[in-house]
């Protein structure tokens, strides 16, 4: 899949917009789902998926061709959402529910699967929860467990990403996932 | 082994990929010993199997094509270079 992206970012840096469509298309849910589990709202999750991929169009000059494409556009989106989340207003969550995301709260954007009766169901719950959970970590070691768990990134690539020493990386991951020790060890 | 500093701190390396040998040896001897760890140990490697199964959530529909009509038209300098 890298060398297909490869290919269609070289044309995309040739003009043509059409090839731009496939790289959008391969990525549209990881980087909203991104996008969502950093700011927990459908509305602004969209909102920002989408400028971080116009953002990464307009500079497409500006990307490296012996980088991850993948590195370069995650490191536009979680700045996109860093810099979101620094201008919420404090009364921005009250606000989040009544306006603004026409009465959606964030769980009815997430992924309908097929609801079956039973042990299905429990388990649906459970990765809600999980979600719920890893959404309630602080933002920075929020976005280092989701790339490295979620997104399966090194950690060094994380490093690319959040342009933080790898030492740093290293330092908010064993947080995150003492964090989340506590917060998961009862389900 | 101070179980609190020096052995959760061999658990993380261990979950980095970044324990060298002799370092394998003393957190499993360790863990062999000292139950508390033990369950730490389990509590952590749960977590990382529990992340991998958070919920999947897919981008609203027509997420492409509202992206693709935002984008700024192609440069005529693009258009003859082609």
């Amino acid at each position: 899949m890298d060398q297909i992206i490869r290919e269609k970012i070289k044309l995309v840096k040739k003009g043509d917009q059409s090839a731009y469509e496939d790289v959008v298309s391969f990525f549209q849910n990881k980087i909203y789902q991104h996008c969502f589990r950093m700011l927990g709202n459908a509305h602004e999750a969209e909102d920002i998926a989408q400028e971080a991929f116009i953002r990464a169009y307009v500079n497409i000059h500006s990307f490296d061709d012996k980088r991850k494409f993948s590195t370069w556009l995650y490191r536009i989106a979680t700045n996109l959402t860093i810099d979101r989340i620094r201008k919420r207003k404090p009364d921005y969550y009250l606000d989040a529910e009544v306006k603004g995301t026409d009465g959606l709260d964030m769980y009815s954007q997430l992924a309908s699967k097929d609801r079956l009766p039973g042990e299905e169901v429990e388990s649906i719950e459970l990765q809600r929860y999980i979600h719920q959970e890893i959404s309630g970590l602080p933002p920075k070691y929020r976005s280092i467990i989701m790339l490295r768990y979620l997104e399966e990134f090194s950690l060094q690539e994380i490093s690319d990403i959040l342009d933080i020493p790898l030492g740093t990386v290293k330092t908010r991951i064993h947080r995150g996932r003492e964090a989340l020790r506590k917060r998961l060890r009862h389900v | 082994m101070n179980c609190n500093k020096e052995a959760v701190e061999l658990m993380h390396k261990y979950l980095d990929g970044d324990l060298s040998k002799p370092e394998e040896t003393e957190l499993r001897v360790h863990l062999e010993d000292c139950e508390a760890c033990q369950t730490h140990f389990h509590e952590l490697k749960r977590t990382i199997t529990l992340i991998h199964s958070a919920e999947q959530i897919s981008a609203p529909k027509n997420f492409t094509e509202n992206v693709m009509q935002q984008l700024p038209a192609e440069k005529k300098r693009m258009r003859y270079s082609r």
